[in-house]
């Protein structure tokens, strides 16, 4: 389901640099701060928020079915209180949370978080993969960020699609020219590497989402030609 | 006439290539222990100091072989006289002392005169020939005269030789030296205590029939065998007073005893650290390749682990003690050194055009970074170097400093984050492959000649038999990354293919490119 409204809790430099990347995402994104002098920055309309449980004035303002939160505090605990605070008023918030190594982000997935971006491993991870496989890693950079044409997209079957019903096995994906299919995910499983033993005999339904690399007028081609949508 | 004819030919040596790349060499074999071919050489001199204490002690009850007898005596004295010849050689440059002596007499106007540096290199040589080690040199050889059965004790004297290509012995001599003070200070009590005992006990004894201390020698004897507490008890005194002395004699032992043992083991443990960083140093400059980690902070300790892991080989330099010994604790090569000071390379020999990979600068402070950067940079101006960036607005500065990639934590997650939302099931497995613990992997496999010459172009590779994706190929001529190539794109040496696929059937693949023999 498409999310309107981000809430970042964290008014520092991970909190700017989110507002900054996702704003265009969302019809309404929204920085709250611990620190009550903050909220004078009127050029990120910033909002005071306190780790109490009481999340009533939030809620007010806000529709959070239609929200996701960006837990970013540099202080590992006060962000694992942070979003077990959120988790327990909020059952189906989805939460993005922060934190600076592994370990925190083991505590962060317990506290509720849908997701955790552990920092240290993930600028390892990237420095390792530029040290190691130069060329992959800027391709992969290109293409996860967009940089220029060359596009990944989730493509999703549906009703109408041609694809529907059959079995992995038995689709021939070089005739679709310029896009190159790299896994699947159906309701039930993880995301599968198309050539797993997995899902050699999956058969195509409703639902399942594609993951598809190529030029952005090649995956639209695809998409008409298989009758499907984007995600 | 001779005098000029000596000053050309000295000038003729300084100046000859082929005479002083072989000197240089020379040197190399015998003294320089970061030369690769110099350990053999070691080693082949202790084989042979091996053979000749075997022969000596084997010839004492049996008769030796002759062949062997001729080998150890005569062929390994000549080797050694070789040796010894060799390194009187390297020692220092006559040729160089006479053409500065000319130049010196030409310049002031005088008649060049060669008298002063004869001198020179009389004492130069001599210098050389009266040390230590050239003495041990010398004596080596002289069981060559092995009609002289005297002179063939001077095999021990081989042994000796051990401590010039032992370094480990080098190391213990050196470190024993540091507390010389104290052991010149023990000496000193040790000789006063064996002095007076000696004096005391004949004076006590050797008017007495019954004690077997008859003589100043005899007195001498039992004063060092019972300071030393070794006791045999052949000489005994037999007099109150004498057992009295022998009493004070034994309690200064064991304080001799008790202090010789915790100097060497003070001495030992004083420069334990500094013996193990002079051996990883000497490690290092063996090493062909490796990164070169300064500041060894969280993300570098993580890096490090995916590194290692990878086999690479990793030296960490940080200028904080405590982080260096996290650093080692970690299991890596660690060094307390600045890397923001060129004499640290220095000191460690570090061929950064050689032997680095890459440098990265992951300090948690960007001061620090760019420091870092700027020192390497002002002698290399090719390596890799890639820092991380901890605020933007010092983005600028740490380009200026010659650093290649950076890495912003702050924007990575922000991107992260955005990737994350807008397409979750992409992220997943972009970011699976670049994991280290996913078994889908994106690999970069190069076009060797030999995979050139099974298959020239994308359709001919096979790749779907092993369920490998060809994401596509970068043309290193172009320097151009073609995304998905049909069948037909020629591949060339030098380029890269980038797979996706399963670990083990990309190795599978990669093992297939290149045994597969070609058709054609």
């Amino acid at each position: 389901m498409h999310k309107t409204t981000a809430l970042i809790f964290g008014y520092n430099k991970y909190g700017l640099e989110i507002v900054q990347n996702i704003k265009e995402k969302y019809e309404r994104t929204r920085l709250y701060s611990q620190d009550e002098s903050s909220v004078s920055d009127e050029i990120n309309e910033v909002e005071y928020f306190d780790l109490s449980d009481d999340w009533s004035s939030i809620e007010k303002t806000v529709k959070i079915s239609d929200s996701i939160a960006f837990c970013v505090l540099e202080d590992d605990a006060q962000n694992v209180f942070l979003t077990i605070s959120l988790r327990a008023y909020f059952k189906d918030l989805l939460i993005v949370a922060i934190a600076s190594n592994q370990e925190n982000a083991n505590k962060l997935t317990m506290a509720g978080a849908n997701k955790v971006i552990p920092i240290v491993e993930t600028a390892a991870d990237i420095i390792a993969s530029i040290l190691e496989l130069p060329i992959s890693s800027k391709v992969l950079q290109s293409i996860l960020f967009e940089e220029n044409d060359l596009k990944i997209a989730q493509i999703k079957i549906s009703e109408r699609t041609t694809l529907k019903d059959k079995e992995l096995l038995d689709i021939d994906w070089s005739m679709y020219k310029g896009i190159i299919v790299l896994s699947i995910m159906d309701k039930d499983m993880k995301s599968e590497f198309i050539y797993s033993s997995k899902v050699k005999h999956h058969v195509l339904k409703c639902g399942d989402v594609l993951v598809v690399i190529g030029y952005e007028k090649d995956i639209e081609y695809f998409k008409e030609l298989i009758g499907s949508d984007r995600v | 006439m001779i005098q000029r004819l000596i000053v050309n030919a000295s000038y003729a040596l300084q100046t000859s290539k082929h005479y002083q790349a072989n000197k240089h060499f020379f040197y190399n074999l015998l003294e320089n222990d970061k030369y690769r071919y110099k350990k053999y050489v070691d080693i082949l001199m202790m084989t042979l100091i091996f053979i000749s204490v075997t022969v000596l002690i084997r010839e004492v009850k049996s008769p030796i072989n002759d062949y062997l007898l001729f080998f150890s005596t005569y062929i390994i004295s000549f080797i050694f006289f070789i040796e010894y010849i060799l390194r009187l050689w390297i020692s220092s440059s006559v040729s160089e002392i006479i053409v500065k002596c000319a130049e010196h007499d030409s310049f002031l106007g005088k008649n060049v005169s060669l008298g002063k540096a004869f001198l020179t290199i009389s004492r130069v040589k001599i210098g050389y020939m009266l040390s230590v080690q050239a003495i041990i040199d010398l004596l080596a050889i002289l069981p060559f005269f092995h009609e002289l059965r005297l002179l063939r004790i001077f095999i021990l004297f081989r042994v000796f030789k051990l401590f010039r290509y032992a370094k480990s012995f080098q190391m213990l001599a050196g470190v024993l030296a540091t507390k010389k003070f104290e052991f010149i200070t023990l000496a000193l009590f040790s000789s006063i205590v064996i002095f007076v005992s000696c004096v005391l006990i004949y004076v006590m004894e050797a008017n007495n029939e019954a004690s077997p201390i008859n003589t100043l020698f005899d007195a001498l004897y039992w004063s060092i065998v019972t300071i030393s507490t070794v006791g045999y008890g052949d000489v005994t005194p037999a007099t109150d007073a004498g057992r009295f002395v022998a009493m004070i004699v034994i309690i200064a032992g064991i304080a001799v005893l008790a202090f010789t043992t915790s100097l060497v083991v003070s001495a030992l443990t004083d420069r334990l650290d500094e013996i193990r960083e002079i051996k990883t140093i000497e490690n290092l400059s063996k090493l062909k390749e490796f990164y070169l980690v300064c500041g060894y902070e969280n993300v570098a300790k993580e890096l490090c682990i995916k590194l290692a892991s990878s086999s690479h080989n990793i030296i960490v330099l940080d200028e904080d003690i405590s982080r260096v010994n996290n650093a080692k604790k970690d299991g890596l090569t660690a060094l307390h050194y600045s890397p923001g000071k060129i004499l640290s390379y220095e000191n460690l020999g570090i061929d950064i055009k050689k032997q680095v990979k890459a440098v990265l600068c992951l300090r948690e402070d960007d001061v620090e970074n760019v420091y870092t950067a700027l020192t390497v940079r002002s002698f290399d101006k090719d390596v890799f170097i890639l820092s991380l960036l901890m605020n933007d607005s010092n983005r600028k500065k740490l380009e200026f400093a010659g650093i290649n990639h950076l890495v912003y934590p702050q924007e990575l997650v922000a991107m992260i984050t955005k990737e994350f939302i807008g397409k979750p099931v992409a992220f997943e497995v972009v970011h699976a492959m670049r994991s280290a613990n996913g078994n889908v992997k994106i690999d970069e496999l190069t076009v060797t000649t030999r995979v050139r010459e099974n298959f020239k172009t994308i359709g001919e590779l096979g790749n779907s038999a092993y369920r490998v994706i060809i994401l596509g190929i970068y043309q290193n001529d172009t320097d151009k990354f073609l995304f998905n190539p049909d069948k037909d794109t020629a591949i060339e040496v030098g380029d890269y293919i980038i797979a996706i696929g399963y670990q083990v059937f990309i190795g599978e693949f990669e093992r297939h490119l290149h045994t597969k023999v070609s058709d054609a």
